[in-house]
């Protein structure tokens, strides 16, 4: 009942002419970040971010939710009608949205997406609405060595999710450790590989190595490659239109809406698998699992399906370790964390006390801006097309500038831009040299979240480490964390031995 | 360079800024009561990544072992793997390395409308468009659009320059009507 009282407070607060507007507007640029060439989802969001520095905090939450919720759309419209991914979420439509344009089946199978789009988007609110308060409340409950464990799973997570070798995502998370290291530590006030400049005194912002990685880092990846591969729309040769399949057909695949759905809230809610990985893992279990899993990459509706209802249902979930427990369930939830603590609120169990209509104001976004991606993804397929058609060197020269504004313009310091400038480069030469930027961000961001909870712990137990594993779930978490880390070695070992076991067994 | 000493160069780098940053956190001093040091954390986290360089550099020079082990879910056939297995077309690279820092450095003396306009109208000339004048109209139109959208409309503040950029920038701004 609580919930939804402040759910209707929430809803009250965005149809308020300003929010009203906020929203949509995150709906249009979600949606063109989401179809642009050159521009991803969370670079968008970050983008987004210096307009968020002088709006109240309501706006700027709005704005940034309804981008990210309706970004996990845009894209599923390029990858059907042109075979144009717009988001590495998009690939599996390729395998069967494409497909079925071939066939000549294109306005049904941006029907079925957006069916799953909408399915999944309420259903996986519904969830984080119930689930959210609860876990904040059992978070209440934690102490720092339960809440190092928590944020060391989260670590761990994006390392063993990564499809990158396991070695450079490891080192790609240290380093970002190792970023949020440098400054003055919060304890002892102990100066740490500052060099005596002022600016790195203050410590290195997430959202420098945030907007250099990501924003500068990418197009300078795309540069070295000469815009090659760039999209063209063909926007004169396509039929622009959305046919709804029957409500029969509908209801025959509802295990496919369920397990894509439930795929994408769980892998969500682990911190640094976001819409790409539940999008893959719900093609490849609905593959494996569905009726009709082996037609999949043939035109089968399923496949859209559930790449779709996971990708979407996958905002919902990187919602709640976000609100509950202040860690960031995904790149883009890493900007709204950023908007958050811009203005001065620290997401986790305690802005359920302090702050509790934001928090219900995030909910209703994400119901609102579902509805509205929707809407806006029945009726402007044919504008986002003609975007294609932009040329990818106008478009990454205005990122490079909306980069340098974003770094500048949260402390109107240029030492900013400069270490922006450099983590651009060092973006660049991770995605050259195969080291994965996810683990970089995410240890830039947790890092002094992780330090924290482990520094005060030792200090608060006499050094003694093993209280991590002897409290049952901090022991538990740390237990899962490590096994996770472990298992893509076991599983690389056990590979590795059958090859060698059967190149040398002897001819039969 | 050799092919070897080529993949093995990242992790090379990275070791040696692994040792240089161990010998600078040992330099971390504060007296702790004989509670845990603030050196802990990053030294520890400084090893780790130490010895995974190490690691990796022995396994591709000395064991030459395949052995990889990689995260459980490969998603990227768009991404990283696309864009490493192109050709570099390396002056439009190192063009756009080069602009990028003339931008970041120049911004504070010249403000940020003549920088921007200077810059989106050069960047996609080394970006590969034909069109110089086409180039000099989106630098114009886009830096002048841009100013209004960051001071007059996000109420952002942003460089304004030195001397006569100075002028110039706070001409511009009563233009469009920042006061």
């Amino acid at each position: 009942m609580e919930a939804l009282s402040g759910l209707a407070g929430g809803f009250a607060s965005i149809f308020t002419p300003v929010n009203f507007m906020v929203l949509w507007i995150g709906l249009a640029l979600g949606m063109l970040v989401a179809v642009l060439p050159g521009l991803t989802l969370v670079m968008g969001v970050v983008l987004a971010l210096p307009f968020t520095y002088k709006m109240g905090v309501g706006p700027a939450l709005i704005l940034l939710t309804a981008m990210y919720v309706a970004g996990t759309y845009g894209g599923a419209i390029t990858s059907i009608i042109f075979r144009i991914p717009g988001e590495p979420m998009d690939v599996p439509l390729l395998w069967d949205g494409y497909e079925m344009t071939r066939k000549g089946q294109a306005a049904l199978a941006l029907g079925w997406a957006l069916v799953a789009a909408f399915a999944a988007g309420i259903v996986s609110s519904i969830v984080m609405v119930l689930l959210t308060q609860p876990i904040a409340r059992l978070a209440l409950s934690f102490s720092t060595p339960e809440f190092f464990a928590v944020v060391f799973f989260g670590l761990a997570s994006v390392v063993t999710l990564s499809g990158a070798s396991l070695v450079n995502s490891l080192i790609s998370l240290c380093l970002g450790l190792l970023i949020a290291t440098v400054g003055v530590d919060g304890i002892y006030g102990a100066e740490r590989f500052a060099f005596g400049l002022p600016f790195l005194q203050d410590g290195l912002e997430f959202l420098l190595v945030m907007v250099g990685a990501y924003g500068i880092g990418e197009v300078l990846t795309r540069m070295a490659v000469g815009f090659a591969g760039g999209a063209q729309s063909q926007a004169g040769d396509a039929r622009f239109k959305t046919a709804f399949p029957k409500w029969a057909e509908i209801v025959r695949m509802k295990a496919t809406f369920i397990r894509g759905t439930l795929v994408g809230m769980l892998v969500g809610i682990v911190p640094g698998a976001g819409a790409t990985v539940s999008s893959f893992v719900a093609y490849g279990i609905e593959h494996q699992y569905g009726k009709n899993g082996k037609a999949l990459g043939t035109g089968a509706p399923e496949g859209i399906v559930a790449a779709k209802a996971a990708a979407t249902a996958s905002v919902g979930g990187a919602f709640v370790p976000l609100l509950a427990m202040g860690i960031p369930g995904s790149g883009a939830t890493a900007i709204i964390l950023a908007a958050f603590l811009l203005h001065g609120i620290q997401p986790g169990p305690q802005v359920f006390v302090k702050s509790p209509e934001l928090v219900h104001l995030v909910f209703a976004t994400v119901f609102a801006a579902t509805i509205g991606k929707c809407i806006l993804g029945y009726f402007a397929i044919k504008p986002l097309c003609k975007v294609l058609d932009a040329p990818e060197a106008i478009v990454s020269a205005f990122v490079v500038v909306f980069c340098f504004v974003g770094a500048f313009a949260q402390r109107n310091s240029l030492p900013d831009l400069y270490v922006m400038a450099i983590f651009g480069l060092l973006g660049f030469l991770f995605e050259r040299f195969r080291f994965p930027l996810a683990p970089l961000v995410l240890g830039a961001i947790l890092g002094p979240l992780a330090e924290g909870n482990f520094m005060t712990t030792m200090v608060s137990f006499d050094n003694d480490w093993t209280v991590f594993f002897t409290r049952p779930v901090s022991g538990v978490v740390l237990a899962l964390a490590i096994a996770g880390l472990l298992w893509p070695v076991i599983r690389a070992a056990l590979k590795h031995y059958r090859e060698f076991r059967g190149g040398h067994s002897p001819a039969p | 360079m050799p092919r070897k000493l080529s993949q093995v160069l990242p992790h090379g780098v990275m070791l040696a800024a692994s040792i240089v940053l161990y010998w600078l956190a040992a330099g971390i001093d504060v007296d702790t009561g004989g509670r845990i040091s603030p050196a802990v954390w990053p030294k520890a986290v400084i090893v780790i990544m130490g010895l995974l360089c190490a690691y990796e550099i022995v396994k591709r020079l000395l064991a030459r072992s395949q052995f990889t082990a990689t995260g459980v879910l490969s998603t990227d056939p768009l991404g990283v793997g696309r864009e490493a297995a192109l050709p570099l077309n390396l002056p439009m690279l190192f063009g756009g390395i080069a602009l990028i820092a003339a931008y970041v450095v120049a911004v504070p003396y010249t403000g940020f409308f003549l920088t921007t306009a200077l810059f989106l109208g050069i960047f996609p000339r080394i970006g590969g468009m034909q069109r110089p004048l086409l180039c000099a109209a989106i630098g114009v139109a886009g830096s002048l659009a841009l100013a209004v959208v960051f001071m007059r409309i996000a109420y952002i503040s942003l460089p304004l320059g030195d001397g006569a950029f100075r002028a110039l920038s706070l001409a511009l701004m009563r233009a469009i009507g920042v006061t």
